[in-house]
């Protein structure tokens, strides 16, 4: 089964074998964990929502008509669950967060390192700035396809993506100087 | 914060993740040639785009697949269990509604037999009689 396609592991799963369906899983773990793990850090919500995006996946099984690749397909199901919990993160945050926490996250910031930094920083890009970065440069996606997964124009992409790296760059300009 | 892109820093970025025309390129490389502010901004953008791209798959730990296989198998039983808890709790219920029926269709049909109370049609004379018309007719 591990040589099988993904076409003819989703005709299996969908009359019914599940061993078809884990196989699919499997796969394509790694490429949903990434997009996921980009957008909302190594956090508890993060395997939620992987497993929400295969629970999503399997439910609308059916339906499936491949018109798109399954991995695009998976991706943006993540992309759009991450983008909905950093949506409901940010409510909680604008509730709970005081003033003297984020002195305390400015403190800490003193004491990252440049990955730790960069890292801090692209978790603090605004979702759609975020997302593009994500596919793009993370995961190396092409535009192309970053703009298709994003239902964007190749144009809003591509501004997107030199917003982010620009204020990437802004907020890392100390720590980046040789 | 300087939030505005100078020309050549938007031009240097969309080469990376663009097709640019051989005008645009022979323009960026002569302003690098020059301009050591943006060679230093275009290394500054090779090293984070170096270390944001990712070298390794990543995961959600072991055993995601049989966690999800898990609750999949759980929430198929779950669906299962609600079906039979309905049955169960509204039993009483349902069996008095089968009763009600079962003493309506008794009383409509005014008839002590089983096909009575099922309300299942019952063979009369007539219509008998009319299937045996028919039958000798196309004899």
């Amino acid at each position: 089964m591990e040589q099988s396609g993904d076409e003819e592991l989703i005709e299996k799963s969908k009359a019914g074998e599940m061993a078809a369906f884990k196989m699919l899983v499997t796969r394509h773990e790694g490429q949903v964990a990434g997009v996921i793990r980009s957008l909302l850090g190594s956090t508890p919500e993060a395997e939620d929502v992987g497993q929400e995006v295969f629970i999503r996946f399997y439910d609308s099984l059916k339906k499936f008509r491949g018109e798109s690749k399954l991995s695009t397909y998976l991706v943006r199901i993540a992309i759009n669950l991450s983008l909905n919990e950093l949506k409901k993160r940010k409510r909680m945050n604008s509730r709970y967060t005081s003033i003297d926490a984020a002195e305390g996250i400015k403190g800490i910031e003193d004491t990252l390192d440049l990955k730790e930094h960069l890292q801090y920083a692209f978790e603090t890009l605004d979702p759609e700035f975020r997302a593009v970065a994500t596919l793009r440069l993370v995961e190396g996606y092409s535009t192309e396809e970053t703009a298709g997964i994003l239902e964007i124009p190749i144009g809003t992409a591509l501004s997107r993506l030199a917003r982010a790296q620009q204020k990437l760059r802004l907020s890392l300009t100390k720590k980046l100087r040789p | 914060m300087n939030d505005h892109f100078s020309e050549h820093e938007e031009l240097l970025l969309r080469s990376w993740d663009a097709p640019v025309s051989a005008r645009e390129r022979e323009t960026l490389a002569g302003v690098m040639q020059n301009n050591p502010a943006l060679r230093q901004q275009s290394d500054q953008y090779q090293k984070i785009r170096t270390m944001l791209l990712r070298t390794e798959p990543d995961s959600f730990g072991p055993f995601f697949a049989e966690r999800i296989m898990n609750m999949i198998k759980h929430r198929t039983q779950e669906i299962d269990y609600l079906i039979f808890f309905f049955f169960k709790k509204y039993q009483v219920v349902l069996l008095g509604v089968l009763v009600a029926l079962l003493v309506s269709n008794m009383l409509l049909t005014d008839q002590l037999t089983v096909k009575g109370i099922l309300g299942v049609e019952q063979d009369t004379t007539e219509s008998i009689f009319s299937i045996d018309v028919y039958e000798n007719l196309t004899k």
